[in-house]
C-alpha cells in the first residue's frame, strides 16, 4: 500500500469493553475530502474518535504523513497537524466568542480571522458574547471557524452543519474547497447532503461499525446514498 | 484618636492583605479546578516550618520563600499525582480525600517537631515612623510584598491566556484537549502553583503566630469564609472576601473581643451561603 496522507488502517474500538467500530480502514489522500455517510449510532463519531486519540483503539493503526499516531494524545496530534471539532459540546460556553478563537494564540488579536467573520457576519456581532448564548447552529460555526483557522493539513470534522442554516452551509463548503485547494484533506462525518455535494471526493458509508460501501463521490447518485441512510 | 484610627486603618489593610495572600493557593485551586483542598491550611503550616528550619540554620530569612514553595510545590505533586488526578478533579471525592491529607501532614509534622509550639522570629525588627504614629516595620513589608505578589498576579491572569485556558480546560476537558491544551499538564501545574503559593503565604506569617502542627485549621476556616463572602473563580472576589473577613475580624477583635469577630464572621459566612452561595464577584 503505497499510502495516503491520513490512514485509518483496520480500527476497532469503542467505549470500555463495547466494541463500535469494526475493523474499519480509510485512505485520504493529500487535498482529499472523504465524506462520512451513514444512519445515526452506526459508529461515525465513535470512529472519528478513535482517529484522532480520543478513545484509544483496541486494535489497528492510525498514520498522518507516514508518522504513527496511534495512541498519541489530540493535545499533541493538533501539533503534527491534526485538526478535530467535535459533534457535541463543540465550543467553551463560559468564554466570549472572541476568547474561543484567540484562546491559544499568544496575542488577542483577530484580525486573521476577518475572512471568517465576513464570511459569518453573525460570530463577528457576537464576538464579545459568552459563546454559551450562541444558537446550536451558531456554536457549530464558531467550531468550524476555530478549526479551519488552525490551518492544519488533516482535518477531521463530526456533523459540522448541524443547526446551520443553509446559506451557511453553502459558505462553509466554499471555505473547505478553498483551504483544499491549499492542500488540506478532510474527513467529514455528515448527515447534510447540501455540503456532501459540494466537497466530497469520495463518500464513506457506515453501517453497523463497518464500512458499507466506499465509492467516488461522482459515481454515487443521491437516491443510492439515501438508501443507504434511511431504513 | 484619630493616630489611634491611622493605626486601626493600616490594621484592616494589613488583615486585608494577609488574608489574601493566605487565600490565595485555595482560590486558584478551588476557584479554577473545583478542587476544595481542605489541606491548603497544612501547606501553609509546612511553609512556615520552612521559614522556622531556615531560621534556625541561621540562612537569610527570604530564602525561605523559595524553600518553603519548593517544598510545598513537590508535596503538591505528589498529592496531585496519586490522589486528586486518579479522583478526577471530583469536588465531593477530593474534598475527603484533602481531609484526610490534612489529617496525615499534621502527624507527619508531628512526628517530626512535636506538638510544641515554635516561634520564629521577626526577620525585620523595629518600627517605622508614620506620620507621628509608629508601626512594625515588619509588617509594613509584608503589605508591600503582599501587595506586590497580587497585583503581579493580578496583571498576569488578566493578561496570559493561561486563565481563559484553565477555565475553558475546566469547562469542556475534551474539547480543550482538541484545541491543544495539554489538560493533565495544565491541572497539574495549576495544584501545584496553589499548594506552593500557600507555602509562601506561611513564610509570610511565621513570624506573627506560634507555629504549631494544628495551625493551618484557622487559616483554612478563615480562607473559606473569605471565598465564600467574595465568590470563587474571579480576582474582585479575592479581594472582597479577604477585605471584608481580614477588615472584619481586625475591626471586631480590637473593639470588642476575638470571640466576637469570630461569632461575626461565622454568621457572615452563613448569611451568605444561605443567601447568595455564588459570593460577591462569582466567575461568570
Amino acid at each position: 500500500m503505497t499510502g495516503g496522507y491520513f490512514e485509518i488502517q483496520n480500527i476497532s474500538g469503542g467505549y470500555g469493553s463495547g466494541r463500535v467500530v469494526r475493523d474499519v480502514s480509510i485512505s485520504i489522500a493529500r487535498g482529499e475530502v472523504v465524506c462520512l455517510l451513514g444512519r445515526n449510532g452506526v459508529g461515525k463519531s465513535t470512529l472519528a474518535k478513535l482517529a484522532c486519540g480520543f478513545l484509544r483503539p483496541m486494535s489497528g493503526a492510525v498514520q498522518l504523513a507516514g508518522v504513527e499516531i496511534t495512541g498519541k494524545r489530540p493535545s499533541e496530534n493538533l501539533t503534527l497537524g491534526l485538526t478535530y471539532c467535535p459533534q457535541e459540546r463543540v465550543v467553551f460556553d463560559d468564554l466570549t466568542v472572541a476568547e474561543n478563537l484567540s484562546l491559544m494564540r499568544t496575542d488577542r488579536r483577530l484580525d486573521e480571522f476577518e475572512p471568517y467573520f465576513r464570511a459569518f457576519p453573525r460570530l463577528s456581532e457576537r464576538r464579545g458574547q459568552y459563546a454559551g448564548t450562541l444558537s446550536g447552529g451558531e456554536k457549530k460555526l464558531l467550531s468550524f471557524v476555530r478549526g479551519l483557522s488552525e490551518g492544519s493539513a488533516m482535518m477531521v470534522i463530526d456533523e459540522p452543519t448541524e443547526g446551520v442554516q443553509f446559506e451557511n452551509v453553502v459558505r462553509m463548503a466554499e471555505l473547505m474547497l478553498a483551504q483544499k485547494e491549499a492542500g488540506a484533506s478532510f474527513l467529514v462525518v455528515e448527515q447534510n447532503l447540501t455540503l456532501v455535494d459540494r466537497v466530497a471526493d469520495r463518500i464513506v458509508i457506515m453501517d453497523h461499525g463497518e464500512v458499507a460501501l466506499s465509492a467516488a463521490a461522482s459515481e454515487l447518485d443521491r437516491q443510492q446514498i439515501l438508501a443507504h441512510l434511511t431504513v | 484618636m484619630e493616630a489611634l484610627l491611622f493605626t486601626q486603618g493600616l490594621n484592616v489593610v494589613f488583615e486585608a492583605l494577609i488574608l489574601a495572600m493566605l487565600v490565595l493557593g485555595l482560590a486558584v485551586v478551588m476557584g479554577l479546578l473545583n478542587v476544595l483542598n481542605i489541606a491548603h491550611g497544612e501547606f501553609i503550616m509546612i511553609g512556615a516550618y520552612a521559614a522556622y528550619i531556615v531560621q534556625r540554620a541561621g540562612l537569610p530569612y527570604w530564602l525561605a520563600i523559595p524553600a518553603a514553595a519548593l517544598v510545598c510545590g513537590v508535596i503538591g505533586l505528589v498529592v496531585e499525582r496519586c490522589l486528586i488526578r486518579p479522583l478526577h478533579y471530583e469536588p465531593f471525592e477530593t474534598l475527603l480525600a484533602t481531609w484526610g491529607l490534612g489529617l496525615l501532614l499534621r502527624k507527619c509534622v508531628e512526628l517530626g517537631f512535636g506538638r510544641g509550639y515554635r516561634s520564629v522570629e521577626i526577620p525585620i525588627g523595629g518600627s517605622v515612623s508614620l506620620f507621628g504614629e509608629s508601626y512594625p516595620a515588619y509588617r509594613l513589608v509584608l503589605m508591600v510584598v503582599a501587595a506586590l505578589v497580587l497585583a503581579s498576579l493580578f496583571v498576569w491572569y488578566r493578561r496570559a491566556p493561561t486563565g481563559a485556558r484553565i477555565r475553558a480546560m475546566v469547562g469542556n476537558p475534551v474539547l480543550a484537549e482538541a484545541v491543544g491544551i495539554r489538560t493533565r499538564e495544565l491541572a497539574r501545574n495549576t495544584f501545584i502553583t496553589g499548594t506552593a503559593l500557600a507555602g509562601v503565604a506561611g513564610v509570610m506569617v511565621a513570624p506573627l503566630t506560634p507555629v504549631e502542627p494544628f495551625m493551618g485549621l484557622t487559616f483554612i476556616v478563615n480562607s473559606f469564609f473569605a471565598l465564600v463572602v467574595g465568590g470563587m473563580g474571579t480576582v474582585a472576589g479575592l479581594f472582597a472576601g479577604a477585605t471584608i473577613i481580614g477588615g472584619l475580624q481586625s475591626v471586631l477583635s480590637a473593639a470588642v473581643s476575638p470571640t466576637s469577630a469570630y461569632l461575626a464572621m461565622l454568621l457572615i459566612s452563613i448569611l451568605f451561603l444561605w443567601q447568595r452561595p455564588r459570593g460577591l464577584f462569582p466567575r461568570p
